[in-house]
């Protein structure tokens, strides 16, 4: 086996323009959020991203308008958190990206 | 979209779904659903085109330094996003011993041979929930972001939560 402990920012390196993405977790819970804001912080953009309950890791990424495609069965944070906003800025006035909606 | 997934993680180009009859959907993105005749009694049946992900980037409890992970409660749809993606990132709460893969082998969600990257990130889905190391949203930070969505300050954001951790 080898080992492959790297860091944060050598592993957000690792993904690249236009990308497709699956998102782990489920809406609030045990989503890759701080990865996401990493993501966020970097120039890449056209990703597109998948995921049954993409969450507020994904999220992050629509409101920045670096995914112009999402996935999903479910878009939003459940809860008192409600609907994902990102999305909804995204997808409602911006159009900046694409809904796919599955079930 | 678990079909899409499964379709992907089966090495096939499309899958058919048992239901979405009378759903919009299925008229709205051709691009994802096609209605076809079964080869075998000529039957319509939907279908939906496989979804293979470059990255399935996931947030686990524990993982050794291969790779080897171990989900704690829920797994959600997290071990099909991993066996359809080409390739798979793992933030984890820490890093064990293989021996704890070792212990209880069945319990190992995701081998270490499907992962290319391992971050040792505590906190990794902070402000969301991470059962059982962390049990409810940071509400005040989720308000933040929500403000910055409206401000369309969300990089600023991620930003500033990043560096508050360093």
């Amino acid at each position: 086996m080898q080992e492959k402990v790297m860091s944060l920012s050598k592993a957000v390196d690792l993904i690249q323009y236009g990308m497709l993405l699956a998102v782990g977790g489920n809406a609030m819970h045990r989503n890759p959020t701080l990865f996401f804001l990493e993501l966020a912080t970097r120039p890449v953009e056209n990703l597109k991203l998948c995921a049954a309950a993409i969450g507020i890791a994904g999220d992050i990424l629509v409101a920045t308008h670096q995914a112009d495609t999402a996935y999903f069965g479910f878009f939003g944070l459940e809860n008192e958190a409600g609907l994902a906003p990102g999305m909804r800025r995204a997808m409602e006035k911006d159009g900046s990206c694409r809904a796919v909606e599955g079930s | 979209m678990i079909h899409a997934l499964r379709a992907g993680a089966c090495g096939i180009p499309f899958m058919p779904v048992g239901g979405m009859w009378g759903s919009d959907l299925v008229a709205q993105r051709p691009e994802f659903f096609q209605i076809m005749k079964s080869p075998f009694e000529g039957e319509p049946v939907v279908c939906v085109k496989a979804l293979i992900p470059d990255y399935a980037i996931v947030h686990v409890q524990e993982a050794d330094i291969y790779g080897n992970c171990r989900i704690l409660g829920p797994t959600f749809q997290d071990i099909l996003l991993t066996r359809a993606a080409k390739k798979t990132i793992i933030t984890t709460e820490r890093l064990v011993g293989t021996y704890r893969m070792q212990e209880e082998p069945k319990l190992t969600a995701i081998p270490h041979f499907i992962v290319e990257a391992v971050v040792e990130l505590p906190g990794g889905a902070y402000p969301g929930i991470c059962y059982p190391e962390y049990l409810t949203v940071d509400w005040d930070v989720y308000k933040a972001y929500q403000g910055a969505v409206k401000a369309g300050t969300v990089r600023e954001f991620a930003g500033e939560v990043l560096k508050r951790r360093s």
